[in-house]
């Protein structure tokens, strides 16, 4: 790598840091943010605030800056849970504007190839969420992946017992998706989860 | 740079960069390779769920030394069934990584590459059981020239079964006749018969081991398998710590 300033190869040294990010990228930001003294300032400045103020909630461990989260605290379907692996994938259920109750999120996925267990998610916080409450549906909405789907599975031998309803998001085809160009796993989903007109 | 097409299974996949994926493949044509799918997760009409973890495929890749390419991903089978039960994920998981883990890279291997198949239809068709895990163990193990050596004592080379007492399985990983053992873990007959007999017949489910036989070949296979690791798998930890992972 060229050597710049010390300054400005940390900068670019930090920037490469990111997801996606290689050194040419990294050098490319780095000289824009150089350019717009502005941008430079206002940027450090929300990525302390973000550090400073963003937060788990205590109750679902979404991103946060005032706890509980406004979802938790807010009018809401309290009998009904959507559990979610990650943060953004609660964000993705909100922007369909097609579920009204609440979240867990459980920072990650069980995985055996990779050694991640129970323990190393938000599972026991769950089941402590389900302990004398009113809740009477979990959705389980991890990713369709083998980690996605372990995770599902491992989570509705769990809380089934309990007598509380488990469900799944359904699978299929994607809206405007064409049928030639979609997998035959999803197509072979798609025929089972069909419907009636 | 070579591009070829041949059937694979995904043993591992992990997310890379931005959009790409890289995926452990066995292929039955080249062996172990590492692929880099470009734009995996923003395309879905190129891989769709092509890439997930035990997945057989029809694959093209361009080779390279190193990280070789993928370019299209046509899926054989996803083992529906598989995924769809925990302990059927658990055992097929513990399959795919301890192949990825001893097959070297680029080795072509088809009877390996057959006896993951078999075990993943098994598995697909049937619950996952002990003798199934067993029979692929001590396949795999024979498969890659780590042969159990189940007839003959290693230190005197009399015959196993023939000694005043049980064979012994010592705690350096050795089968040992009664005379040669001073101690270990005892080994029955039937035990070892079973074991041979499994690598004799080349179908899931054609042996089945009583509990106190699936007891000694378990311990004399996990002891044999660890012995050619470098560190523990984590499937093995996810079958014995998560409940409803391994049936027992």
């Amino acid at each position: 790598m060229i050597h710049f300033s010390q300054s400005l190869t940390r900068l670019i040294g930090e920037l490469k840091k990111l997801p996606g990010v290689g050194e040419r990228t990294a050098l490319r930001l780095a000289f824009h943010i150089l350019k717009s003294p502005r941008l430079g300032k206002d940027l450090a400045e929300s990525l302390l605030e973000v550090h400073a103020g963003v937060r788990f909630c205590s109750v679902c461990f979404g991103i946060t800056e005032e706890d509980p989260c406004c979802i938790c605290s807010g009018e809401r379907d309290e009998t009904v849970i959507c559990v979610v692996e990650e943060p953004q994938d609660l964000l993705a259920v909100e922007r369909s504007g097609a579920f009204s109750g609440r979240y867990h999120v459980l920072h990650g996925a069980l995985s055996p190839l990779s050694g991640v267990m129970p323990a190393d998610l938000k599972i026991a916080e769950l089941l402590r969420r389900l302990e004398g409450s009113s809740i009477r549906e979990i959705v389980l909405a991890t990713n369709f992946s083998v980690e996605g789907e372990a995770t599902a599975l491992y989570l509705g031998g769990l809380i089934k017992p309990l007598g509380i309803k488990v469900t799944r998001l359904a699978r299929g085809m994607p809206i405007g998706g064409d049928l030639e160009y979609v997998d035959s796993a999803t197509v072979q989903k798609a025929l089972e989860g069909r419907n009636e007109l | 740079m070579a591009i070829t097409d041949c059937e694979a299974l995904v043993l591992a996949a992990a997310d890379f960069a931005e959009a790409d994926r890289i995926v452990t493949l066995f292929t039955r044509e080249q062996g172990k390779v590492r692929a880099v799918a470009r734009h995996a997760k923003r395309s879905v009409r190129r891989f769709g769920g092509a890439l997930e973890t035990f997945a057989r495929l029809r694959v093209q890749l361009v080779l390279k030394e190193g990280l070789c390419s993928l370019r299209m991903a046509d899926i054989i089978s996803v083992f529906p069934a598989i995924r769809g039960e925990l302990a059927k994920i658990g055992h097929a998981g513990y399959a795919c990584e301890v192949v990825d883990r001893l097959l070297p890279e680029a080795l072509s291997n088809p009877r390996l590459y057959r006896l993951l198949v078999s075990y993943l239809e098994h598995l697909e068709a049937f619950p996952p059981t002990q003798d199934g895990r067993r029979f692929f163990e001590v396949n795999l193990l024979n498969i890659l020239g780590y042969r159990l050596p189940l007839e003959n004592c290693v230190r005197c080379g009399a015959g196993l079964a023939a000694g005043p007492g049980p064979a012994l399985f010592t705690g350096t990983g050795e089968l040992l006749c009664g005379r040669c053992g001073g101690g270990g873990r005892p080994v029955g007959a039937e035990t070892l018969l079973l074991l041979r007999r499994s690598m004799e017949t080349g179908r899931f489910g054609a042996v089945r081991f009583p509990p106190e036989a699936l007891s000694e070949a378990g311990a004399v296979l996990d002891a044999a398998i660890g012995s050619h690791l470098v560190r523990p798998l984590n499937s093995l930890l996810f079958l014995r710590e998560v409940p409803g992972a391994d049936p027992g």
